[in-house]
């Protein structure tokens, strides 16, 4: 068996494995987008000719994004706990490595979602961008800040017995100062207009206090 | 002390209804704000407290840590709860409208949602050494909202909240009996708070 010698290398592999393992069994990655298809089509089709103002949109965009996510990774520490293979995997690669390695194997699956289903959100609800890389910036940070959240709440649900629900009930409230300013960039970008740099500096704090802290609290796990 | 509890509870019960006078234009029903200050006081100390054995619990592994963080967070949900029930109404009688998301509404409200969390949490892992873990853990981390709680939205969103300790807006006078009742209720309302956590460790 090969060991793993830096850290990087760990992180890697890990996200190598999970990639593999996603794409092999697609079942979570699928209803993940579906789950966002079906919620862009049913608001889409009950608002159907209504003009929907930006800042509606935006709520909407994120809600979508926050619900999808949640179908998608609250299982990310399930094959292992299922298998009982966490314990070995702590063997071969350091507990932080786990956690990143899971942590970017999220965001890579929470991009992919976004580049999927938000061309067509913008289709569908006939959205006009108009700064488009404040939006993708937007994103790009709020990704970041669900991804670590995420990924140390899907460790907490893991050893839960009930399970249905529970993931994005502990998410939203930690996710909250990421979605509040999220959303009101998002409407900006949509409706154009002057925009509040600290804003920005407020998810990307934020972003960086949630790694820190999944960090550290991992180690307790 | 739970004697005096009760006596010190009904004295400013008391004083509240008779000694107090009432609030300008507001009737007697808006003298509910001398229950909802001080339960709200509770509700965000409830949750340091929780907060606060859940890191002693992460560090020494000492389970009566997980008990005083759960009871903490069982007294601040029903705190909270109270606190939100009869702000709304106070904000019934003052702003018009029972809600409408102002940023002290709004923080009061992802206190439900944490407190709801964590109690939820509890309740889903049936394991009693993962759940004080993993409830610790997400206690811990549900505190990194409050300075985004505290500092941000407010900058975010116009409040119409008077400032939390004395009104200095002057829509309802302050006079010191006013003043005196309200610190008391606070004082009373924390030491309930005590009381109940003590409670349960004997």
């Amino acid at each position: 068996m090969k060991l793993f010698n830096s850290r990087f290398e760990q992180i890697a592999a890990i996200v190598r494995k999970d990639f593999l393992i996603g794409l092999r069994r697609r079942a979570t990655f699928a209803a993940m987008m579906m789950f966002a298809l079906t919620a862009v089509a049913s608001l889409s089709l009950s608002t159907g000719g209504i003009f929907v103002e930006e800042k509606f949109l935006a709520a909407l965009l994120w809600v979508v994004i926050f619900f999808a996510a949640s179908a998608g990774i609250s299982g990310t520490f399930d094959d292992e706990a299922q298998a009982g293979t966490l314990p070995t995997l702590k063997l071969y690669a350091d507990a932080q490595a786990i956690l990143f390695g899971k942590m970017i194997y999220v965001f890579l699956s929470l991009a992919a979602l976004t580049i999927f289903i938000l061309p067509i959100f913008l289709i569908l609800f006939d959205v006009a961008v108009e700064k488009i890389f404040l939006l993708l910036m937007t994103i790009l940070l709020g990704l970041i800040g669900i991804a670590a959240a995420g990924t140390l709440t899907a460790a907490l649900t893991t050893s839960a017995t009930v399970k249905g629900g529970l993931f994005p009930i502990l998410l939203f409230p930690i996710t909250l100062p990421i979605f509040l300013p999220a959303i009101r960039l998002t409407e900006i970008s949509f409706a154009g207009g002057v925009f509040d740099i600290s804003l920005i500096v407020v998810v990307a704090v934020f972003d960086l206090i949630l790694i820190t802290a999944a960090s550290i609290l991992f180690d307790y796990l | 002390m739970n004697k005096i509890l009760i006596l010190l509870t009904l004295a400013i019960v008391a004083a509240i209804i008779f000694f107090v006078p009432p609030i300008k234009g507001l009737g007697d029903l808006a003298k509910i704000i001398f229950f909802h200050v001080p339960t709200a006081w509770v509700s965000v100390i409830a949750f340091f407290v929780s907060a606060f054995y859940a890191a002693k619990f992460l560090r020494t592994f000492n389970f009566s840590f997980d008990k005083l963080s759960a009871r903490a967070a069982r007294l601040g949900f029903i705190f909270v709860l109270l606190s939100t029930i009869s702000g709304a109404i106070f904000s019934k009688l003052t702003w018009g409208a029972y809600w409408n998301w102002d940023p002290r509404q709004t923080t009061i409200f992802v206190l439900i949602l944490i407190y709801g969390a964590y109690l939820t949490l509890r309740a889903a892992v049936s394991d009693e050494k993962t759940r004080a873990k993993v409830s610790a853990v997400y206690s811990l981390l549900s505190v990194l909202t409050v300075p985004f709680l505290v500092f941000i939205i407010p900058r975010m969103y116009f409040s119409l909240h008077p400032s939390p300790v004395l009104n200095s807006a002057g829509r309802v006078e302050m006079d010191s009996i006013v003043l005196i009742v309200l610190i008391a209720a606070v004082v009373d309302a924390t030491l309930i708070f005590v009381q109940l956590m003590r409670r349960e460790i004997s």
